[in-house]
């Protein structure tokens, strides 16, 4: 009885959506739509995008029931149980680990209930219905693409990488070393990992800048923090050199502004979850997805790093509330990462 | 042997002064053999990589070490009782978000927010001092506790992220130079002469030394070893908490999985530098050549371009070396 009304509200949401253009429900309607949520940690990427979810549920209509694993991968498998008995309407995974969660996975198949992963994929994918992630080897090839850019094509580099054997760190490096194949005339000096952490980095450039002298050109950061070390060890040298990295964290996009770094490549985890949240609306509403959408990390450049940072840090508020109408346009267009 | 006694007894006298002498020896060995594989590490990075024997470089690991050597100094206090601080890593992490959440919102309030950091590693330090000292939980189980704790704590200050956007003036606390040396390296090594000489020459390091090494004759000495062991924990805090502030100003941000896993390097240096983990035995002299070695094998591996994962394997085997020849050295002098 419920579960019809409940279809006939997805159906009157659906055309609304149909008529109006935008992914807002009637706010008049009764029963809230249950969508569950595990996450890995709370990272400020998940911080970031607890923040769009619940910008995006707000609008749509949506009660978000919200766990984290604590990075704990038998917690996560209990999360989506849990979320299972609860019968929600979807489940979103934002996985600890690749290689995890599939029997839970069947069972909430089994359930109907349907299952989507977001920011890293799972392993065993024939149980999702649909997945949001972001492109690290697009981000590792983007983040060399400037820096080559920044020396002409020439000259000496090192890479920190994040830590080895995570998904995030071979695609990226996976990146870097295609473009790197582009630019015969620029070598790679060292690369080694200083696992995403700013102390661990400026120590590193520090020795290498020891080992090197005067010969490195500029430094590859697989991730924002550890560029930020990299700044503080070229500071504490007295040099200046280039310095480009990844995610445009708060700090990192201050350092695009400042000119310490060259650039970074934005992943904003405000768009990208509650991108994942609008693909499991449009399912439970019975709607069709594709099966993947990827998130293209936008370049931040010094001249788009001012619009960034309001909508990331300064004037987030106002992001936030301009970001449902973002993604409903975003889903249309298909690039998922715009944010205007 | 308060009587001269016949000349029997004198021979044995001498015997035994000889074998006093053989110990000493051994030990002087033992110690110095640390120096000797130090220089020969040097001498190979040198004779390596030109970039390796300069002032620069020198710089570069000094301060590299300075947050590294704070702990290494609780840590030896903490080990010559017997006891063991696993909990440093994470109070460094307590601290520097503690400090780190004051100063983003109290911008003016930079010696508060110090303060603050260095307090909140104190307290961690005594609430591991009383656990141990009046609970009678042992330090392992105890400092495992405050390394969860702490860790959780460090988490939840930030919301589970870490704190961004800190005033550029806080990193001026490590990264003001004199003599061409940042700060923490003199923090360093006045932490290392002050807590050596209390540690060699006053009655309270020997106290310290007693309770390791024999608690119960300690007591009957009229050590009051509860006492003891409070302090060398806020001791070990309170250098973990300006480990932290010192950390969190040099890269200018509050990460709240700052310090995690340096309990081991910092333990590794007490141990390469020869102490005891049973207690009572063991030289903050040791411990900062345990450090520097460590060190300079980091900073001299990256250098020559040695990944990461080969490091750790070149560190664990020195590990186990340096335990082997120091209970191979302790056998034969108690022999």
């Amino acid at each position: 009885m419920l579960r019809t009304k409940g279809k006939a509200i997805a159906v009157i949401a659906a055309t609304a959506i149909a008529v109006t253009g935008a992914v807002i429900a009637p706010a008049t309607a009764a029963a809230k739509i249950k969508i569950g949520v595990t996450v890995y940690d709370m990272s400020s990427f998940i911080t970031q995008g607890k923040e769009g979810m619940q910008a995006f549920a707000d609008k749509n209509n949506i009660q978000l029931v919200w766990t984290s694993a604590g990075g704990d991968v038998a917690t996560q498998a209990s999360q989506v149980e849990q979320l299972i008995n609860q019968k929600v309407k979807g489940i979103i995974i934002v996985p600890v680990q690749a290689d995890s969660l599939a029997p839970q996975v069947k069972a909430a198949k089994a359930a109907k209930i349907p299952v989507f992963a977001v920011n890293t994929t799972l392993k065993d994918s024939s149980g999702l219905t649909s997945s949001v992630l972001p492109d690290d080897v697009a981000a590792g090839a983007q983040e060399m693409e400037q820096m080559a850019k920044q020396l002409g094509g020439k000259g000496n580099i090192v890479i920190l990488q994040g830590p080895l054997g995570s998904s995030p760190e071979l695609n990226r490096t996976a990146g870097i070393t295609k473009v790197l194949a582009k630019y015969p005339d620029i070598k790679v000096l060292a690369k080694d990992t200083a696992n995403w952490k700013r102390d661990e980095a400026t120590n590193k450039i520090k020795d290498w800048l020891s080992s090197f002298g005067n010969t490195i050109n500029g430094i590859v950061a697989e991730n924002d923090d550890m560029g930020l070390g990299a700044v503080q060890a070229l500071k504490e040298a007295n040099k200046k050199l280039p310095v480009v990295g990844i995610d445009g964290i708060q700090d990192g996009l201050a350092a695009v502004a400042d000119g310490d770094f060259i650039g970074s490549s934005l992943q904003h985890g405000r768009v990208e979850l509650a991108t994942g949240l609008a693909v499991a609306l449009m399912v439970a509403q019975g709607k069709s997805v594709k099966p993947t959408y990827t998130y293209v990390m936008p370049p931040i450049t010094p001249a788009n790093v001012a619009q960034y940072t309001k909508n990331v840090v300064t004037d987030k508020a106002a992001f936030l509330k301009r970001l449902p109408a973002v993604i409903a346009k975003n889903l249309k267009s298909g690039d998922i990462a715009n944010e205007n | 042997m308060s009587k001269h006694g016949t000349s029997a007894l004198g021979n044995l006298e001498e015997a035994e002064k000889a074998s006093w002498n053989k110990e000493r020896i051994a030990n002087l060995l033992v110690r110095n053999s640390m120096v000797f594989v130090l220089l020969i590490v040097i001498g190979y990075f040198s004779s390596k990589n030109d970039g390796f024997l300069t002032l620069p470089n020198l710089r570069t690991i000094l301060i590299a070490s300075a947050p590294f050597a704070l702990i290494t100094l609780g840590q030896t206090v903490v080990i010559l009782t017997g006891g063991i601080d696993l909990s440093v890593g994470s109070v460094i992490a307590l601290a520097t978000m503690t400090s780190a959440k004051f100063v983003v919102t109290h911008p003016d309030q930079f010696w508060a927010a110090i303060a603050l950091g260095i307090f909140v590693g104190l307290l961690a330090g005594i609430i591991n001092g009383v656990v141990i000292a009046y609970l009678n939980v042992t330090p392992f189980v105890t400092t495992l506790g405050m390394l969860t704790i702490a860790s959780g704590l460090a988490y939840a200050i930030g919301n589970g992220a870490p704190i961004n956007g800190l005033p550029e003036r806080w990193g001026t606390i490590a990264n003001s130079k004199f003599l061409g040396f940042q700060s923490p390296v003199f923090v360093m090594i006045t932490g290392f002469v002050v807590i050596g000489i209390v540690m060699s020459r006053s009655a309270f390091g020997l106290r310290i030394y007693a309770v390791g090494g024999n608690r119960v004759a300690a007591e009957v000495a009229g050590v009051n070893p509860r006492r003891i062991l409070i302090y060398v924990y806020a001791i070990s805090g309170t250098l973990a908490g300006l480990s932290g502030v010192i950390l969190s100003s040099r890269v200018i941000s509050g990460p709240p999985n700052l310090g995690s896993g340096y309990e081991l390097s910092a333990i590794a240096a007490v141990v390469i530098g020869g102490a005891s983990l049973m207690g009572g035995r063991g030289t903050i002299w040791g411990s900062f050549l345990g450090l520097l070695l460590i060190q300079t094998l980091n900073n001299g591996l990256d250098i020559l371009i040695i990944p990461a994962y080969w490091q750790s394997v070149i560190s664990g085997v020195l590990i186990i070396a340096a335990v082997t020849v120091d209970m191979w050295a302790t056998k034969r002098s108690t022999r």
